[in-house]
């Protein structure tokens, strides 16, 4: 596996310098985010985030499959997350390296351990029929803070995603294709949003958000937060690294708590716009409205 | 669920007879094996685990590329000269309740290793060997709750028995809340130590602390819980991880009075004003 | 001026005879990007502009590629990987094998008083020797004078990646006419006081004292080289961030 380039001394001891001085090598400000851009695709369910030169994108789909027989009442939802060489030389196919590893299982704690999906309602009927509803992450472009832009892409597809409307007649499982009745969307109750904190320095007194690929390789630890807007945490990730004071590590957490709030009304935004650019001239709405009434048209 | 903490309120003892600052009875032993550079035994409570440390020792062959298939790494090859921190965790079939099999690429196992192999590498004086590599291996024959934190002491015993320079003890525990995520009820207490049956109905947090200082060397929650019962949360997690850090100081120091008695090791001149009771 | 037409051609195209400089006296010398087909044809293989020069009877294709490729004469930043036995093995570019630096190629250097240069450390340096199928080689030092002009160790300072044809164009004698890049003299012209080393691999290392001087020198390059801007953007953008830092 050919190594990540590292960078060289000089560049590591003047990124710390700058650092300590509160300068940043593009500019920002330490607490700042680089411009956060969401593009939705033509599909539903498919959300390409750009953070300055960091590029996720995420899938969302459904299928229809048989739930776990340890769970007969809930659907199955699945993250799966791709590192692929285009991102970097480093990473290479189907050899998961740590990075890899890491985010999945934020991801998974994040979006999925903390309930942001109800899985029950993906469940059609017990212990035959359910929703698997799996997002996949592709990592297009490496520049640092994977892990807030690949949960920020998460959330966004499966807020965007609409499943295939279904009904239950007499025992008959129906499932609609987009054109009879219009997709529904996800049962979904809350939406986390992940803020990463770098801590620099020996004694990690320097606490930045939002780290390029060079600060990450110069910094001596880390902290993911996760929390929604109503200031619930849904998981919070130190593994290790430098020791930090407890008392800045809760300041951490309430800077990160406004920017999860920004993120959060960002993405409402986004959603509401897309909605508009899709119901154009307000047609959709009144034409479901006359298929229900007509159903034998 | 079988059985539930909801009891709480009434008596103010947890599921087990504790109140919520009591940490469990924590056992530790250090040089039980042999053959090892370093190892020990750690109980807390019905949690067990052993610990081997091998090293800092040559680089064996699955250095570079092989060696994030199965295990963490810190401060590997490079321009850092730093010793690399290779951990390796063993959950036994036996250790819990329900006989589960958990590959090699398991990834909470792989999670943990990296936490530990990062803990670690923060505390001991890796730069002191370079080129180099710490093999630590633990296994866990019981769980009961506070795995994380029973891994990352039983680990620090260890490496203090193989003689590996480091700041000074890396010591870890778990806290957790009365209070279930959506309530958002001032009342709730803070809990010390959780056990399994608390770990999985109530929020609670794993935090490792640096010698008797409040600098966190990790915080891994998992649950979800209000931002406002973080700060009691941590505020009992930082507390307790000083009360482990006496017991452990206890276990090494009984151990190092023990082999003075014995005659296993002079009683060098800086021990002299160690207070063989 | 001498090259008055630039055209671009793509890979494979024919170029038009009149193109091609017809001057007796000297040889024909062709560029990176043009290939001799004997007979007489001469074809581009990579796309780009073509530039003919008349004076000195050559013409190449000017493109612009990520993958920096080692051509003899080049002056380039390299990375000490580490060291060998009586070389250091440097890094020219990443994912690419590396290019050798003798202990001994540095100015005044003998077996017992040869630089120490740790793992990471950076040197500007000259490439000696690029074939094909062999690691190059790279020197710090003139091998006719013995002289190390400019060549060395680079201390403290930043290296920021620019593209290889930004190097090329910062590089070029009369950079402000030809590559059409203002911006280190218009910088100069703000009371910026930084060092500056172009290397031909795509990175340019600045120094100085004043760390937010180097953060400025390095956001202007990478600005200007990634939005292509024209003389008169860069005259705009260095007024702008020389204005942000006071």
């Amino acid at each position: 596996m050919p190594r990540e380039a590292e960078p060289s001394l000089n560049e590591k001891q003047f990124v710390l310098q700058a650092l300590h001085d509160s300068v940043r090598l593009d500019g920002r400000e330490l607490e700042q985010y680089r411009p956060l851009e969401l593009t939705f695709g033509d599909q539903y369910g498919v959300a390409d985030v750009t953070l300055g030169k960091t590029r996720v994108l995420a899938k969302a789909s459904a299928e229809l499959t048989v739930p776990y027989a340890d769970r007969p009442l809930d659907g199955i939802f699945n993250i799966a997350t791709e590192l692929s060489p285009m991102t970097s030389p480093a990473f290479e196919v189907n050899r998961p390296t740590e990075t890899e590893v890491l985010i999945s299982r934020l991801l998974e704690k994040t979006v999925r351990r903390s309930g942001a999906l109800d899985t029950e309602s993906l469940c059609l009927v017990a212990g035959q029929k359910c929703w698997s509803i799996r997002v996949d992450v592709h990592v297009l472009s490496h520049d640092g803070n994977l892990i807030d832009a690949a949960c920020f892409a998460v959330v966004a597809a499966l807020r965007h995603f609409r499943k295939p409307d279904t009904s239950m007649e007499g025992g008959v499982l129906t499932v609609y294709t987009p054109a009879e009745r219009e997709p529904v969307p996800l049962s979904w109750l809350h939406s986390p949003f992940c803020v990463t904190w770098s801590f620099f320095g020996e004694e990690g007194d320097v606490a930045v958000l939002d780290a390029t690929w060079m600060e990450e390789q110069v910094r001596s630890g880390s902290c993911t937060i996760s929390l929604n807007k109503h200031g619930e945490i849904c998981q919070i990730a130190k593994l290790g690294g430098v020791p930090v004071e407890a008392v800045s590590l809760l300041q951490c957490t309430n800077v990160a708590l406004v920017k999860a709030k920004d993120m959060s009304s960002k993405l409402d935004r986004w959603l509401a716009e897309d909605a508009r650019r899709r119901d154009k001239g307000g047609l959709l709405a009144e034409l479901s409205a006359e298929n229900d009434r007509v159903p034998d048209m | 669920m079988p059985l539930d903490t909801s009891t709480y309120g009434l008596a103010l003892l947890r599921v087990d007879g504790r109140r919520w600052n009591e940490l469990r009875r924590i056992h530790g032993q250090i040089r039980t094996q042999a053959a090892a550079d370093g190892s020990s035994y750690l109980e807390m409570g019905h949690t067990k685990v052993m610990c081997v440390v091998t090293g800092p020792s040559e680089p064996g062959p699955r250095r570079g590329g092989a060696a994030g298939g199965a295990s963490g790494g810190a401060g590997s090859g490079g321009q850092s000269k730093d010793a690399e921190v290779v951990v390796n965790i063993v959950i036994a079939g036996f250790s819990s309740v329900d006989r589960k099999r958990r590959g090699r690429g398991d990834k909470r196992t792989l999670e943990m290793q990296f936490t530990l192999s990062n803990t670690l590498a923060a505390t001991l004086h890796t730069h002191l060997f370079p080129h180099s590599q710490i093999n630590i291996s633990l296994h866990v024959l019981s769980q009961d709750g506070s795995l994380l934190a029973a891994l990352i002491n039983a680990a620090t015993l260890a490496c203090v028995d193989a003689g590996i320079p480091m700041t000074d003890y890396v010591t870890a525990c778990t806290a957790g809340s009365t209070s279930t995520y959506a309530a958002n009820d001032e009342g709730a207490d803070p809990l010390l130590d959780l056990n399994h049956q608390e770990e999985q109905e109530l929020p609670g947090l794993t935090v490792a602390t640096l010698g008797e200082s409040d600098k966190v060397v990790a915080l891994v929650c998992e649950s979800r819980v209000q931002i406002s019962r973080l700060e009691g949360m941590l505020a009992v997690g930082v507390d307790g991880c000083k009360q482990v850090r006496e017991i452990l100081d206890q276990v090494i120091k009984a151990q190092g009075r023990k082999m003075i008695l014995e005659g296993t090791v002079d009683k060098g001149t800086g021990l002299n004003d160690m207070d063989l009771d | 001026m001498t090259t008055t037409e630039r055209p671009l051609v793509l890979p494979g195209d024919p170029i038009s005879p009149d193109l091609i400089p017809s001057s007796t006296s000297k040889p024909l010398r062709l560029g990176p990007g043009l290939r001799h087909v004997p007979p007489s044809d001469i074809v581009p293989v990579v796309a780009g502009q073509l530039i003919t020069n008349h004076q000195k009877n050559s013409m190449w294709v000017e493109y612009n590629s990520n993958r920096y490729i080692p051509a003899p004469g080049d002056l380039i930043i390299a990375q000490i990987l580490r060291s060998g036995p009586d070389l250091y093995f440097t890094s020219i570019s990443p994912y690419t094998p590396p290019a050798t630096l003798p202990h001994l190629s540095f100015e005044s250097a003998t077996k017992k008083t040869r630089p120490q240069l740790a793992p990471g450390a950076l040197v500007y340096a000259r490439v000696v020797l690029a074939n094909k199928h062999m690691d190059p080689e790279i020197e710090c030092v003139s091998q006719s004078t013995g002289k190390s002009d400019g060549l060395g160790e680079l201390k403290g300072g930043m290296v920021f990646d620019v593209s290889l044809q930004f190097a090329r164009r910062l590089l070029m004698a009369k950079s402000k006419e030809e590559g059409k890049v203002e911006v280190l003299e218009l910088l100069g012209g703000e009371g910026l006081a930084f060092e500056i080393a172009v290397g031909r691999n795509g990175k340019v290392w600045v120094g100085g004292e004043d760390v937010k001087a180097i953060v400025v020198v390095g956001r202007t390059l990478r600005e200007t080289d990634e939005g292509g801007l024209g003389v008169e953007a860069q005259r705009k953008l260095v007024r702008r961030l020389a204005k942000g830092m006071k």
